[in-house]
C-alpha cells in the first residue's frame, strides 16, 4: 500500500515534470534544467563519496571533461548533440578508469587532494591545447535552440543517476561500498576486493557528470576553462549531498532542489551578500545535522536504507 | 572446504629499526587449536597481519595447504579460507548486524541471508539482526565479528584476543563454539592473554618474545619453561 502510494506520487511528479516545458516560462525551464543538472551531479558524487567515504574534491573534472569532449565534437566534427552527450559520458568514464587506478590507492585526505589536483591539471591542459579547445578564449558552438530537448535529456540523466543510486544502495554491492567507508582493512580481510569495488563506484560516479557537462556545453553554446572546471561546482555538489543526507538515495535530490531554490531566492533578494548568506546556511546545516536531513530521519524513525 | 594447514617459514617483518617478527617458523596441522602468547609488543598481532596479508612481510614464506600465500592481497587470502577477528573490534558500525554478515559473501541473496540469520541465531543475536552494529554492546559486537568471520566458512581461523572484555558466560559460549569448529575440522590459532583460556583450550602453544619464537609445546610444559617465565616476569 505504502509502496503503491510512493510509486503513484513519483509517477505524478514525473508526468508533471514531463509536461512542464509546454507551460513553463523561459526562466522556469532554465531553472528546472539547472535543478536536474544538480541532481545528476550531487547524486553521482554520492555514489563514490557518500558510499565509500572517498571524498572526491575534484568531481567537476568529469563535468568539464564531458563538456569539452562534447564541445569539440560538436564544433569541429559536427556531431549531433545527443551523440556528443553520450561521448561526454564515455570520456568521463574513461578518465575515471585511468585516474582511479593510481588515485584510489590513496587514503583519506590524499585522495581528496589528488582529485583537486586532477581538476587543476585538466583546466591547465584545456587552456594549453588552444587549437583544439580555443584555450582561454573558450570554445563557441554553432547556434542551436534546443533548450526543451536538453531539458528532457538532463531530466533523464537525473533520473538515471537516482535510479542507479537506488539499485546500488539496495544491493550487496552498495553495502560493500559502505564497508569501505566503515573499515577498509576489515572489509578486505573479509574477502571483499575493495579496490575493484572503489573503481567501479568511481566509474559509475563519473558518467553522470560527463553527460551533464556535455548537455550544459550544448545548452550554453559557449564554454571556457573557468566556466566548466570551477571548484565551486564540486563544493556545491558536496554541500547538496551532505544537506540531503550522504549515502541515501533521495538525499542528493532533496539537497539539490532545496539548496538551488534557496540560492535563487537569496540571490534575487540580496545580490551583494548572497554568497555570505549561503555560506552561513551551509555552516548552520552542517553543524546542526551532520548526517543531513534524510540521514537524521533515517536514524530517528528507522527508515529503510533505500530512502 | 578441507584444508587449513598453515606453515610459516623464517618470517621477518621490521618496522624501521623494530624487529616486530624476527625469523619465526611454525606449522599448524588441520583440525587443532593452537595458542600464540607473549608479552605486549612481542609481535603476535604483526604475525597475524602478515599471515592475513594486511602487512607485507619483508622475507620468509607462508604456505596454506602447501601453497604460498605470502604476497597475496588480504581479500585473496580470505577467499582461500582464512578468517580472522581483530584485537580491537572492527565491525561495520553503520551497517546492521545482519548486513555485517551479508556483505561477506556473494551468490544468491536468499542463501546468504539464511546463513547469516543462522549464524546470528548461533550466538543468540537473531533478535538484534536489524540493529546497527555500532549500537550493540561490546560483547555483542565481538560476537557479530566472530560470526561474520564464519560467513565464508574458513578452514583456518585466527582469533586475536577473543576473551578480552567478554564476560564469563559469553566467553564460555565462545570457547565452546571454537571447540565445535575444531571438531568440524577447522584449524584455530588464537592470540590470548588470559592464561586460563589458553591452557584450557589449546593443544599446542607458541611463545613469542621480541619477535622471536622462544618456546613451543603443550600448555603444561610451556608453563614451566624457564625462558617463558623469564620473558613474562624478567630474570
Amino acid at each position: 500500500m505504502k509502496r503503491l502510494a510512493v510509486g503513484g506520487a513519483l509517477g505524478i511528479a514525473l508526468i508533471a515534470l514531463a509536461m512542464y516545458p509546454a507551460y513553463g516560462t523561459g526562466y522556469g525551464n532554465r531553472a528546472m534544467l539547472q535543478i536536474f543538472m544538480w541532481i545528476a551531479l550531487a547524486g553521482s558524487w554520492n555514489i563514490i563519496s557518500g558510499l565509500t567515504g572517498y571524498v572526491s574534491f575534484g568531481h567537476v573534472a568529469f563535468f568539464g571533461a564531458g563538456a569539452y569532449t562534447a564541445g569539440i565534437l560538436i564544433a569541429s566534427r559536427a556531431w549531433s548533440w545527443p551523440m556528443a552527450a553520450v561521448a561526454g559520458g564515455v570520456a568521463a568514464g574513461v578518465l575515471a578508469l585511468g585516474i582511479g587506478g593510481p588515485c584510489l590507492r590513496l587514503k583519506g585526505p590524499y585522495f581528496a587532494i589528488a582529485m583537486l589536483g586532477l581538476n587543476e591539471v585538466l583546466r591547465a591542459l584545456v587552456s594549453y591545447f588552444e587549437r583544439l579547445t580555443g584555450g582561454g578564449n573558450g570554445l563557441s558552438l554553432p547556434t542551436l535552440d534546443a533548450t526543451v530537448p536538453i531539458y528532457y535529456a538532463m531530466g533523464l540523466t537525473a533520473i538515471a543517476v537516482t535510479l542507479a543510486a537506488r539499485l546500488i544502495i539496495g544491493s550487496r554491492f552498495g553495502l560493500r561500498l559502505m564497508t569501505i567507508r566503515e573499515d577498509e582493512v576489515a572489509a578486505e580481510s573479509m574477502g571483499i576486493p575493495t579496490f575493484r569495488h572503489k573503481l567501479l563506484a568511481f566509474l559509475l560516479s563519473a558518467i553522470g557528470p560527463g553527460i551533464a557537462g556535455a548537455l550544459t556545453a550544448r545548452d550554453q553554446g559557449y564554454i571556457e576553462p573557468l566556466s566548466v572546471f570551477p571548484l565551486a561546482t564540486t563544493i556545491t555538489m558536496i554541500v547538496m549531498t551532505l544537506f540531503g543526507g550522504k549515502g541515501t538515495v533521495w538525499g542528493p535530490v532533496l539537497g539539490a532542489v532545496v539548496l538551488f531554490v534557496a540560492q535563487e531566492i537569496v540571490w534575487a533578494r540580496y545580490p551583494y551578500i548572497h554568497p555570505l548568506l549561503f555560506g552561513a546556511i551551509i555552516i548552520a546545516v552542517v553543524l546542526a545535522m551532520p548526517r543531513g536531513v534524510l540521514g537524521l530521519l533515517q536514524l530517528k524513525y528507522r527508515l529503510p536504507r533505500t530512502i | 572446504m578441507p584444508g587449513g594447514a598453515l606453515e610459516v617459514i623464517e618470517l621477518h617483518k621490521h618496522f624501521g629499526g623494530v624487529r616486530a617478527v624476527n625469523g619465526v617458523s611454525f606449522a599448524l596441522e588441520r583440525g587443532r587449536i593452537y595458542g600464540l602468547i607473549g608479552p605486549n609488543g612481542s609481535g603476535k598481532t604483526t604475525l597475524f597481519n602478515c599471515i592475513t596479508g594486511v602487512e607485507r612481510r619483508d622475507s620468509g614464506r607462508i604456505l596454506l595447504d602447501g601453497v604460498r600465500v605470502d604476497g597475496l592481497k588480504p581479500y585473496q587470502i580470505a577467499r582461500r579460507g582464512v578468517g580472522r577477528t581483530f584485537q580491537v573490534i572492527r565491525v561495520f558500525p553503520e551497517l546492521t548486524a545482519l548486513e555485517n554478515l551479508l556483505v561477506v559473501t556473494s551468490g544468491p541473496r536468499a542463501t546468504a541471508e539464511a546463513r547469516a540469520r543462522e549464524l546470528l541465531a548461533f550466538v543468540k543475536l537473531e533478535g538484534l539482526a536489524g540493529e546497527y552494529a555500532g549500537n550493540l554492546s561490546y560483547g555483542q559486537q565481538k560476537l557479530v565479528e566472530f560470526v561474520r568471520m564464519l560467513m565464508r566458512d574458513p578452514s583456518l581461523i585466527l582469533l586475536d584476543e577473543p576473551a578480552a572484555g567478554v564476560n564469563r558466560t559469553l566467553l564460555n559460549d565462545l570457547l565452546e563454539a571454537v571447540r565445535r569448529l575444531r571438531d568440524r575440522g577447522k584449524t584455530v590459532l588464537l592470540v590470548e592473554h588470559d592464561m586460563k583460556v589458553v591452557m584450557g583450550l589449546c593443544e599446542t602453544v607458541f611463545v613469542l618474545d621480541y619477535g622471536e619464537k622462544i618456546a613451543e609445546g603443550p600448555p603444561g610444559v610451556i608453563q614451566t619453561n624457564e625462558r617463558v617465565i623469564e620473558a613474562y616476569f624478567g630474570r
